[in-house]
């Protein structure tokens, strides 16, 4: 299934929604917009990723980008990402550097 | 029962028709949405690098394969290409204590390979007469 990102940012925070599948092919348009974020002044990075339904190795590196490119202070929020996903970020220990939550604001 | 083989062009392009041939495969075999989820990652994850370092990074325009067989108990998935030799268990995995790191202090690599030990009940590899063959099984719950 095709990838779709959406961007809205609005200083200290932006919010990216997530659709579709996140592999290889498609974190580079996921990285891509993290590098537009890091010429912003972004504290708080929302990741609405209720409509992923896969992500592999190359979606958690962009995650890892994004800390050791915007700031190692930015505060990554991830929404109501599915089950599957959480239990990829649980593995692989990111679940400790995110704050998943229901939704945003809460 | 024999194999069952497809080809796949190596460029990222092929990552999405290669996962929907392994939910294809999945649903056939009988396996659980979970268990189907971590062998689409798995195969996703070597297919990955078959493809960018095999290939991509040598300037070849290969072809891979996707070998597969269902059985009653099973379903064995081989990825084989043409590629040099990349044994993934000769691959440095994070250990415990990486994984505890916080983000701004990860190395980018290993993750993949890492996932895709964890996610498959067997994964085994062997190089011969010039190809890689990746082996993935799962067992049907």
């Amino acid at each position: 299934m095709a990838f779709k990102i959406d961007s809205v940012v609005d200083e200290p925070v932006a919010v990216l929604t997530l659709v579709g599948e996140l592999d290889s092919l498609s974190a580079r348009v996921f990285q891509t917009e993290i590098e537009k974020l890091s010429t912003k002044t972004i504290s708080v990075l929302v990741l609405n990723m209720e409509k992923l339904d896969f992500m592999s190795s190359a979606g958690l590196r962009v995650l890892i980008f994004s800390k050791q490119k915007i700031g190692v202070g930015l505060n990554i929020i991830i929404v109501k990402p599915q089950e599957l996903i959480v239990d990829t970020l649980e593995k692989t220990g990111l679940h400790h550097s995110v704050t998943i939550v229901d939704q945003y604001p809460e | 029962m024999g194999m069952e083989t497809r080809s796949f062009p190596g460029n990222v392009d092929s990552l999405d028709p290669l996962r929907e041939h392994i939910g294809a495969l999945a649903q056939q075999a009988g396996l659980s949405k979970k268990s189907t989820y971590n062998l689409k990652v798995a195969i996703d994850e070597i297919a990955t690098n078959i493809i960018l370092y095999g290939y991509q990074s040598e300037k070849i325009d290969g072809t891979y394969r996707l070998l597969s067989e269902i059985t009653e108990n099973e379903l064995t998935v081989i990825l084989e290409d043409d590629a040099k030799p990349f044994n993934p268990l000769e691959n440095k995995l994070p250990d415990e204590l990486d994984l505890s790191l916080p983000l701004e202090e990860r190395e980018i690599g290993g993750l993949g390979i890492f996932l895709t030990i964890n996610g498959v009940d067997d994964f085994s590899y062997d190089f011969s007469t010039g190809k890689n063959r990746n082996k993935f099984v799962m067992k049907v719950a």
